[in-house]
């Protein structure tokens, strides 16, 4: 849905909506926030990747919304599920919408008052301490699911939600070096906060755990992939393992020779 | 996992037998899983991953969301005491108190025999016939301390059967 999957060829059908009484043109199916960041309104997100599909968790994209039928009536919605329409008026602050992203953001830093992000983005809000009670246990997770959401998009689902209410929490099965992980790092590197720890070297990598051992490229000896990740990416795609073994950049040297010597041939 | 022995394999083949291999099965076999085993072994946990397709990441995820699962093994009859507002008022304490000295234990714990978990819950919504005590599937209204060994009894009788 994110950045119009509808928008085939640029051919598919435009809707035009305000934003903050700027005009926007987007493809049909593309969100509120795929059209505010189009023409430049920042919203704010913490779930939101593009790479994924909209989840709506974090409550931060919240906009006010209304149409000229709708007599005067607003509602508030998650910008980055709800679909552009044609005549859709939208407001990224109002009032309410900042005193409810204000709200969300002082939750927030009630559960992880020394994440930098988080005390970032509260502080734009003008909250500089939570009202409510910190968080004996401070944490960096604010469970946004991208970690657990990226893992699923790739097919992997080494780790998920664990438990439920305040005891919510990422972890892997029964809380140990998870079987289904290859190690390829997506989970801490989509992770806004970077509460994931990891560590990686040229001969081993260790997350969630779990030691991996590093394959080198075979022409530049860079360690730049897990024996998992190359299995499970070659098994799933049917492409052979050495495909996945060879780095990128020496995938591309390789493809520049090969165009290099085709326009000799000819 | 986690070196703990296997359990028996039987009742889950038996339980999986009735469900369609998908992931729409899940809580269905689990809730099987958990009347069969009175808890979610992580061995068993595995078998369903693998059976139904899910990973077992997810399967995990949904075992430790609901309340209704337990991880660690529980008594063969749960006793759950109401401590809801008009429970409360009408002596749900002392319920508790006397299940306590009946069976040693206390709530959230499990007899050493495996016999009974004694667990308080919020409220049953049962609230007219305050205070209550669930004895496995057996709903008592009105319970009273004096025949605490009379309901638990009643069970035990059941399980000899």
């Amino acid at each position: 849905m994110s950045g119009g999957a509808n928008d085939a060829g640029g051919k598919g059908t435009m809707v035009t909506l305000t934003i903050d009484g700027r005009v926007a043109k987007v493809p049909e199916g593309a969100t509120v926030l795929d059209a505010a960041r189009a023409i430049g309104v920042r919203i704010p997100t913490l779930c939101q990747h593009e790479a994924l599909e909209p989840w709506g968790g974090c409550r931060l994209c919240l906009v006010d919304v209304t149409k000229k039928d709708w007599r005067g009536w607003e509602k508030m919605v998650v910008s980055c599920m709800f679909p552009a329409e044609d005549g859709l008026a939208v407001s990224t602050a109002t009032e309410r919408v900042v005193a409810t992203r204000k709200a969300v953001l002082d939750l927030l830093l009630a559960r992880c008052p020394d994440t930098p992000l988080v005390q970032k983005l509260a502080r734009e809000y003008g909250v500089e301490r939570t009202s409510y009670r910190e968080n004996p246990e401070p944490t960096d997770c604010i469970l946004c699911g991208l970690c657990t959401r990226v893992c699923d998009a790739i097919g992997v689902s080494a780790i998920a939600t664990v438990d439920r209410g305040a005891g919510k929490e990422v972890a892997p099965p029964f809380h140990e070096a998870p079987p289904d992980c290859i190690g390829c790092l997506a989970c801490a590197e989509v992770c806004p906060t970077e509460c994931i720890p990891y560590q990686t070297s040229d001969s081993a990598r260790t997350i969630w755990g779990r030691r991996f051992e590093m394959v080198r490229c075979p022409h530049c000896g860079r360690a730049h992939i897990t024996r998992e990740q190359a299995t499970f990416y070659a098994g799933r795609g049917g492409v052979p393992e050495s495909y996945f073994t060879t780095c990128d950049a020496c995938k591309r040297t390789q493809m520049a020779r090969t165009f290099t010597t085709l326009s000799a041939v000819r | 996992m986690n070196g703990r022995p296997c359990v028996d394999a039987a009742p889950l083949d038996e339980i999986l037998a009735h469900y369609p291999a998908s992931e729409t099965a899940l809580i269905q076999v689990l809730q099987d899983v958990h009347r069969a085993y009175h808890y979610l072994p992580c061995d068993v946990l595995a078998k369903v991953a693998d059976a139904l397709d899910v990973p077992l990441a997810k399967v995990f995820s949904v075992g430790t969301f609901y309340k209704a699962f337990s991880l660690v093994p529980q008594g063969r009859t749960i006793v759950r005491v109401c401590t809801g507002t008009a429970c409360h008022i009408r002596g749900a304490s002392r319920l508790i108190e006397e299940i306590e000295r009946q069976l040693e234990i206390k709530p959230g714990e499990t007899t050493e025999d495996m016999g009974f978990t004694i667990k308080t819950v919020n409220c049953v919504g049962a609230c007219a016939m305050a205070p209550v005590m669930i004895v496995g599937e057996t709903y008592h209204g009105g319970a009273e301390p004096a025949k605490v060994a009379k309901y638990l009894a009643e069970t035990e009788a059941d399980h000899e059967n």
